[in-house]
């Protein structure tokens, strides 16, 4: 076992090589998939259904158009969204409310699809903090979203980010469970293999305070692409707040974006 | 291994581009008792040093092998063995990770009577392995380690000449740190966990006729979860009780028994045939992902969730010499039951969950396959053809819809082809071809858009597989002529002739040019490696 180890760590030094290679895949099942989001900000807001396809095809996605979703809230507010088309759904007159419990249905392909999402008490978002490390002649840029967590257990953060206005398709998320109520002083584990920081790039970062649902699975999207020591989780699906076997997520959040330039 | 040398000094050893090896044996007392001592040490990180960004790398690799015996008298003997290795990969302070592994044997044979032999031993171990990261914002440290204290005491008794009986125990305590994270970014305070393995066994190996051989035994396993932890008990993957067991305390225990018999019937001077039965049980259980990622196994011990593997397996054998004992043939079929099965449930949080545990589904597995060995022992060319054919699998209520599905390791082929041929008195050359079957490991199937970002879509577990892993190293030894008492040799050597890429791990990325199109990205570890080693013996 060491011997293999350490030829491994020898190789990899020494003569590792990547490449892409052709995989023979197993058959997809084309699933359906919902996308809803509510916002403390004023709406409209949207609800996208839409269908996978294999892993391998490069067209477009699927959509659903003749769907009828309706989201209702826990004041009494209920509405059907309006159809854009292209798969798109769009409220009229509801408002996103901190501390409201929100409904989703969707009626689609002749099945019902409900989901629900609180949307949390919003955390206020202070500022991005950079550090950099030099390792082995590069420098190494550390994102640290700055905000304080508050004393009430249970809080769940979600991340965006974007350099240079490109949306990183990387799933960030931090939880209160180890530093209830503290300053925060966790990076974002950014996985910077494809990714060059250079100096003077800026950096936008979107926080949402998120429920403890739709953080499970980002948290899970972000252990399945994590590649790193001990680390990853069992690749499959991850559990999501849709009912009757939905892939997609409904979350109802606040929002909060601040941008800035790598020093 | 070999025992010192008792009679003379002898220093032998091999000095190689990337690793070099030395051995000293000799006796302590002449022919009463004798010592060993090798060594080995790689140095790839000197080449490494040579680029300017790898000057503050260390890469290595030593092991120490000691060895003593010492004749108390004509009845009895003391050996000691011992084994110390380690493998060190840093990046100044930002990047290090060692493995480690050290191991001491103490065993004392006895002849109490001319009859009755006594073998007692006691053995320790102990696997370390550690990883750390350090920035400015962030410290990590992963660890693991597997610590064994073992006392083994067996007595083998030459009944008559029809009856061999051995008789024994065996205690073995291990104490299992699962990988445990320390850092800024987590806790997880996974604190090491102990465990007692005993066993007595008696078993009698009868020549029951000049044809018929019957090797039959029974085994009585216990294994004791000890104190010094909290032991969390989960149904449904739900926390349902919390027990405190102090230090020292005995907490949940398990009973095995373990019947064993074999026979075996000659049919003539060169053919025979065997059958057997076996029941084993397994109390430190292997827990591998199944991603096509770098590989994260990890090790746990038996506790109040995760019972002792138990297999039945069942087998029958046919051997047989041919052309005058040149060739060897042996083929085996087997086929075996496994009980309390364990693997991650989907999504499992293998890296910062408290308790490992809460994130395992049991149930059961089956094995069956085919192996044939087919050896050539005589003349210029030697060699043997080793091939299997296999299926692992498992059925766990939790995933794959309670459907059977393979297990990572499941191998349908393996094949290996080794092959010696002495070309002159100085020269030797020899061939190696294996191939074997990649692991099964769950791939996605699809995709769709969530939020503006690609996200997977999977189907079954374990329904995919690696690509094969195959290749082929050839070398050749040259034997110079003995000079006095200086004996030497050349070996040249090349791994991996045609260069195959074999797969370390896979991930799949956004083409950088097609951001539509996912990309399977394929790590492989080397190409070719050349090595030359100079081998010397005084």
């Amino acid at each position: 076992m060491k011997n293999i180890v350490s030829i491994i760590f020898i190789a990899l030094l020494l003569t590792a090589c990547e490449k892409t290679i052709d995989l023979k895949y197993k058959d997809n099942l084309s699933r359906i998939i919902i996308e809803g989001n509510i916002t403390n900000e004023a709406g409209p807001y949207y609800v996208k259904i839409t269908k996978s396809i294999k892993l391998t095809e490069t067209g477009t996605y699927p959509t659903i158009d003749d769907a009828v979703v309706t989201i209702s809230d826990d004041a009494g507010n209920s509405e059907t969204l309006s159809t854009l088309g292209n798969g798109t759904y769009r409220t009229n007159l509801l408002t996103g409310v901190e501390g409201r419990t929100y409904t989703l249905t969707v009626q689609a392909e002749n099945q019902t699809y409900t989901a629900q999402s609180t949307m949390p008490q919003h955390v206020p978002f202070d500022s991005i903090r950079i550090e950099t490390d030099i390792i082995t002649g590069e420098t190494e840029y550390s994102v640290i979203p700055v905000y304080t967590d508050p004393f009430a257990k249970g809080n769940n953060y979600r991340f965006v980010l974007w350099i240079n206005n490109k949306l990183i398709n990387q799933h960030f998320v931090q939880n209160d469970e180890v530093r209830n109520g503290a300053a925060n002083s966790v990076r974002l584990e950014i996985n910077d293999d494809d990714i060059e920081f250079k100096q003077g790039d800026s950096i936008s970062l979107q926080m949402q305070c998120i429920d403890k649902n739709v953080a499970l699975y980002y948290r899970t999207l972000a252990l399945i692409s994590d590649s790193g020591p001990g680390g990853g989780a069992t690749p499959n699906n991850p559990p999501n707040n849709i009912s009757n076997g939905a892939l997609g997520i409904f979350s109802a959040y606040t929002v909060e974006q601040k941008s800035k330039s790598l020093p | 291994m070999k025992e010192g040398n008792n009679k003379d000094y002898q220093v032998s050893g091999g000095l190689g581009l990337i690793s070099s090896r030395l051995l000293v044996e000799g006796p302590i007392q002449k022919d009463k008792s004798s010592f060993m001592i090798s060594g080995r040490r790689t140095y790839a990180d000197l080449f490494a040093k040579l680029s300017s960004d790898m000057k503050d790398v260390k890469l290595y690799f030593y092991d120490l092998n000691a060895k003593a015996n010492w004749a108390i008298n004509s009845k009895n003997k003391l050996y000691f063995s011992g084994y110390f290795g380690k493998d060190v990969f840093s990046v100044s302070s930002l990047f290090g990770s060692d493995w480690g592994n050290a191991t001491a044997t103490l065993r004392w044979n006895s002849l109490l009577s001319s009859k009755l032999f006594s073998n007692t031993s006691f053995i320790y171990s102990n696997y370390d392995f550690n990883v750390g990261f350090k920035t400015d914002a962030s410290e990590m440290n992963f660890n693991s380690h597997i610590k064994d204290l073992n006392l083994k005491q067996d007595f083998t008794w030459y009944a008559n000449a029809r009856n061999t009986l051995r008789i024994g125990f065996n205690v073995i305590q291990h104490t299992v740190t699962p990988t445990k994270a320390e850092g800024t970014d987590i806790v997880n305070n996974k604190r090491s966990r102990k465990g007692l393995e005993n066993a007595v066994y008696v078993s009698n190996s009868w020549k029951a006729s000049d044809v018929i051989n019957i090797d039959y035994g029974l085994r009585f396993s216990f294994y004791n979860v000890l104190g010094g932890n909290t032991y969390n008990i989960y149904k449904n993957n739900q926390l349902i009780d919390s027990i405190k067991l102090a230090n020292g305390k005995f907490g949940k225990n398990y009973y095995n028994l373990e019947p064993r018999i074999s026979a075996s019937y000659s049919l003539n001077n060169t053919a025979a045939i065997k059958i057997g039965y076996a029941r084993n049980t397994q109390n430190l259980h292997l827990m591998s992902n199944s991603t096509g990622g770098s590989p994260t196994d990890a090790w746990i011990g038996n506790s109040y969730n995760i019972k002792p593997e138990v297999a039945d397996q069942f087998s029958i054998g046919f051997s047989k010499n041919l052309h005058n004992n040149a060739f060897e043939l042996n083929t085996e079929t087997y086929y075996k039951t496994m009980q309390h099965q364990i693997d991650y449930r989907d999504g499992a949080d293998i890296n910062t969950v408290p308790d490992i545990e809460s994130e395992l589904l049991f149930g059961k597995g089956r094995a069956y396959g085919i192996e044939i060995l087919l050896r050539k022992k005589k003349g210029n060319l030697t060699g043997w053809v080793g091939y299997t054919l296999s299926k692992t699998e498992r059925q766990i209520n939790g995933i794959n819809k309670g459907q059977w599905y393979n297990a990572k390791q499941d191998r349908t082929h393996d094949l290996s082809i080794v092959g010696i041929y002495t070309l002159s008195p100085r020269w030797t050359l020899s061939g190696t071809f294996i191939y074997t079957t990649g692991n099964a490991v769950t791939f996605p199937t699809g995709k769709y858009v969530l939020n503006n970002m690609v996200i997977y879509q999977y189907g079954t577990r374990n329904a995919d597989r690696m690509p094969a892993t195959h290749r082929l190293d050839i070398s050749a030894t040259y034997e110079r002529p003995a000079r006095k008492n200086w004996q030497s040799s050349w070996s040249f050597g090349l791994y991996n002739v045609y260069g195959r890429r074999n797969p370390f791990a896979i991930t799949f990325k956004e083409n950088k040019d097609n951001p539509q199109k996912i990309d399977a990205v394929q790590t492989s570890l080397f190409q070719w490696v050349p090595s030359i080693t100079y081998n010397f013996k005084f």
